[in-house]
């Protein structure tokens, strides 16, 4: 590794109204590294990395490659200057094909003429060189989210980008896939490439990272060699604290059932019986987690639950009530609330103000509204409480929820749910995609929650989450309950359950 | 999706044909030769003809049923059944009185009703590829229409009437792309805005100008095309041998539109600002660029679209005399699914449909009260829709359209 660094961002500071996203931000990237950005949700990883690729302008501060100060005031520019970036959503278009959305913008060409033949054979050639398997002519919507990713990488290759920036490139994929990518990412690094690596997930630090700079509030912690650096060390720095990676709770103390399901049977989009029979109970005071690949009817059965999806046929009965074939506005009221597993989707209207969001489901009722008129400052007041008691950043009540962070996003929908006090919770994925900080919030709270003598229903693919909250685990394979375990059982056992060779439970 | 297709061997191609979507395809494209079978040139006196290929066509359409494309399976049984029924009322009807209608003359009439359709129709498939939808098109045409013929009343020269037409129609385009690019305002409300704004200029400059004379009479117009060779080849030469000018500027058009859009690097760029004004960002084309170039683009040929109505086929302007067809373009680019040639199909339907009505009106091919120009008028939009959204279906717009772009 030389000593010169190849890229140096010096005191860049950037602010948006009423935030500070980057405050004086020092970053040195030296050629051949990768050199791992960590940090939480809403840190200013993204930030400083959109103004290194032109998307935003810095308020102060300047970017020197190979020593003379740059000035980067457009995507051109960083192209130009041999820096590529893969954004955390990608930059594709859907109904184009591999190779055009590679080519786009620099396509080659007969005459006036788009040579798409030459484009598929460019493609062809840096996909062998670098090892990154794509089909040029298949449709961008009909490949996989790896594959997608591979196109981004092609594409700043195609432009010769000898800096490559990775903003959260594993959030999207499968476990699989994050291990195909880290092998990418060793072979750019073997052709001289130089990798700025942006997340916030200490294990794929420690597995791919030459150094970490961590970035906390919008400034520079430190920048420390993976060699020594530990998971707890990490999580202290990213935090600013210690940080329990494992949950503190104490055994259960189950009470009567309030969650009752008998042979539901639910059908997808598709018509196909996507939950085939499952019976489960969830009582006052436990977490029952249920674990399963995704797309084995878990998504299904928390719709049915929370009466978001009308079930074939079955019993859902919620605190004493039959809820089985009522709509969602009869499965809250009967006390089920609902952490839903894509928070933007359906936990946040994202175009509302935080005020509006939190009041979603209670606008209807005293104190919110009365003969059909609504109190809007009523909402903010609630709202301020509860963005505080729920430590919810970068922004106050009348912030747009799209402006915030995905960990502060999904605190606000745990504070909505949380606050109306329910007596059951489900809670689909509720930490998919947030930091360490945010996730010890949400199982502290959850594991709070149970101990205020709620039923909480978890569902997760994370089989950690899974292990460390609930007290009694519900395996889902294909639809089924095909096993039930104590939290003691070991990872080894849920996963071979989970791929359909666990023993067979007539529950 | 235009490099899928180039990049099939010819055997795909074959196999395609198969399946059951090409199968009920080919049945309604039998059923349609079936009625054209019975009326001039050919009038097939024998029923036997389009029947056989009526049959056929329904036999093809009952093989797709049972292969699971259901709904073109029924509509080439549906246009099998039509076809026979014209062709027993045809066998009755004198070959004259049929070859008033059908004739050579109808082809002719079809692309001078198309052609300002397909002129606008391009200009607005451009506008919204490149992301801005333009309900402005009309009053683009309009412009066109009044702009142009003011300048060949005063300078007697199409030419230049052409290009006043065409700068109008910029000026428009350039107003509407101004506001939705720039301004980032409703690109609906613009259009409108766009629309009484040429309805409200051409019609006060029209009567401050001409009062209640009228344009006056014009020394030129845009001129026919006259191809002796291809005159004397019989039918052929009756179509394609003395057409207008417009009339080839228009295939020219259309043609090259679909090469600009899909065969060229332009045409990437355009598409793809479109569909992801993020992504053409970020690999450096400027969407503001693209978009406003492309706005104007489309101003331009809605304009030659306008003028061809007041100046090529016609010879005098009236107020709001586009009545409607900018809006009727518009629907062709969403029934032609945004791309030049199924636009341009769309606009040929409805330009037939029109010519057709135009016959019909006063024909002894139908009863007299159906024959009553008030009900024939609606033929054009009730057959339009009938075929394109029956047989079409659903379409999908480039995703970005009518959204503005924010740069950060």
């Amino acid at each position: 590794m030389a000593d010169i660094p190849l890229l140096e961002l010096k005191g860049i500071t950037k602010r948006f109204p009423g935030v500070i996203a980057n405050d004086h931000v020092d970053f040195e990237l030296v050629k051949g590294e990768v050199h791992a950005l960590l940090g939480e949700n809403g840190a200013g990883k993204s930030t400083l990395m959109n103004i290194l690729y032109g998307l935003y302008h810095p308020d102060e501060g300047e970017v020197r490659l190979d020593g003379k100060r740059v000035r980067i005031d457009s995507p051109r520019a960083a192209i130009d200057l041999g820096i590529g970036m893969v954004h955390q959503h990608f930059m594709l278009i859907p109904v184009m094909t591999v190779a055009e959305n590679i080519v786009l913008g620099v396509e080659p060409h007969s005459g006036p003429f788009l040579n798409i033949d030459a484009a598929e054979k460019r493609v062809r050639d840096l996909s062998e060189r670098f090892g990154l398997a794509v089909r040029p002519e298949a449709l961008i919507e009909s490949i996989s989210v790896g594959m997608q990713q591979r196109v981004e990488i092609l594409k700043a290759l195609y432009r010769g980008a000898e800096i490559l920036i990775l903003d959260e490139p594993t959030a999207v994929l499968t476990p699989q896939e994050a291990e195909e990518l880290f092998e990418i990412i060793r072979s750019l690094q073997a052709e001289g490439k130089s990798i700025v690596f942006i997340t916030h997930k200490l294990g794929e630090v420690l597995a791919i990272a030459d150094r970490v700079t961590v970035l906390r509030r919008g400034k520079t912690i430190e920048t420390v060699p993976r060699e020594g650096a530990t998971e707890e060390g990490l999580a202290r720095l990213m935090v600013g604290r210690e940080v329990l990676l494992r949950v503190d709770k104490t055994p259960a103390q189950p009470g009567d059932p309030l969650l009752t399901v008998e042979d539901l049977r639910v059908f997808d989009e598709r018509h196909l019986e996507a939950v085939r029979g499952v019976s489960l109970e969830v009582r006052a005071g436990e977490i029952v987690g249920i674990a399963g690949v995704d797309g084995n009817g878990q998504s299904e059965l928390v719709e049915a639950i929370t009466g978001l999806r009308r079930p074939e046929s079955g019993r859902v009965v919620a605190v004493g009530e039959d809820i089985t074939n009522e709509g969602a506005r009869d499965s809250l009221e009967a006390g089920v609330g609902h952490i839903p597993e894509d928070r933007q989707r359906r936990g946040l209207v994202l175009d509302f103000t935080l005020a509006e969001n939190i009041a979603l489901k209670d606008y209807c009722e005293e104190p919110d509204s009365k003969w059909g008129w609504l109190y809007p400052k009523r909402l903010v007041a609630r709202a301020k409480r509860l963005l505080t008691e729920f430590d919810v950043r970068g922004g106050g009540p009348q912030t747009l929820a799209a402006s915030l962070s995905g960990g502060n996003q999904q605190k606000v929908v745990v504070a909505r749910e949380v606050s109306r006090d329910p007596r059951i919770l489900v809670a689909a994925q509720p930490t998919r995609g947030l930091d360490v900080g945010a996730i010890e919030f949400v199982h502290r709270r959850l594991v709070a929650e149970r101990d205020e003598g709620r039923a909480i229903l978890l569902v997760s693919f994370e089989l950690d989450e899974i292990l460390s909250l609930s007290d009694r685990i519900l395996v889902m394979y294909e639809g089924r309950v095909v096993g039930e375990y104590s939290p003691d059982v070991s990872e080894e056992e849920l996963g071979i359950a989970m791929t359909g060779g666990g023993r067979e439970v007539a529950a | 999706m235009s490099v899928a297709e180039a990049s099939q061997t010819p055997l795909d191609r074959l196999r395609r044909l198969g399946e059951a979507r090409s199968l009920a395809i080919i049945g309604i494209w039998l059923g349609v030769l079936a009625v054209w079978l019975s009326v001039p040139p050919f009038t097939i006196r024998a029923l036997v003809v389009p029947a056989a290929a009526a049959v056929l066509g329904a036999s093809l359409g009952l093989w797709a049923l049972t292969r699971g494309e259901r709904k073109l399976g029924w509509w080439a049984i549906g246009v099998a059944l039509l076809a026979i029924l014209v062709a027993l009322w045809f066998q009755s009807e004198e070959s004259a009185e049929l070859e008033s209608v059908f004739s050579i003359g109808l082809l002719a009439a079809t692309f001078r009703f198309a052609a300002p359709l397909a002129f606008a129709a391009m200009g607005g498939i451009f506008s919204e590829r490149s992301g801005v939808v333009n309900i402005g098109l009309e009053g683009m045409m309009l412009a066109g229409a009044f702009f142009g013929i003011v300048v060949v009343a005063e300078t007697g020269q199409w030419e230049l009437g052409l290009l006043g037409a065409m700068a109008a129609g910029a000026v428009l385009a350039l107003i509407h792309a101004f506001f939705s690019i720039h301004l980032r305002a409703d690109q609906i409300i613009s259009g409108f805005a766009i629309n009484f704004l040429a309805l409200g200029v051409t019609g006060y400059l029209f009567r401050s100008i001409y009062g209640t004379r009228g344009t006056p009479e014009l020394e030129e117009r845009i001129p026919n095309v006259h191809l002796p060779l291809i005159e004397d080849i019989p039918f052929f030469g009756d179509l394609f041998g003395n057409l207008n000018l417009m009339i080839w500027l228009m295939f020219a058009v259309v043609l090259t539109s679909f090469i600009v859009l899909f065969k060229t690097p332009i045409g990437l760029r355009i598409r793809s600002v479109g569909e992801h004004p993020k992504a053409a960002d970020t690999v450096g084309i400027s969407v503001f660029k693209v978009r406003y170039a492309a706005v104007i683009l489309s101003g331009v040929l809605a304009a030659l679209g306008g003028a061809y109505l007041s100046f090529g086929t016609g010879n005098a302007f009236n107020e709001n005399m586009t009545a409607g067809r900018g809006f009727i373009a518009l629907a062709a680019v969403i029934f032609g699914n945004w791309r030049p040639f199924g636009a341009f199909g769309a606009c040929l339907l409805f330009g037939f449909s029109s010519a057709l009505a135009l016959r019909l009106q006063g024909s002894p091919l139908l009863p007299s009260d159906l024959a009553s120009a008030n009900l024939l008028s609606t033929l054009p939009y009730v057959l339009t829709l009938v075929v394109l959204v029956g047989v079409i279906g659903r379409s999908r717009g480039p995703a970005a359209a009518g959204r503005p772009y924010v740069k950060q």
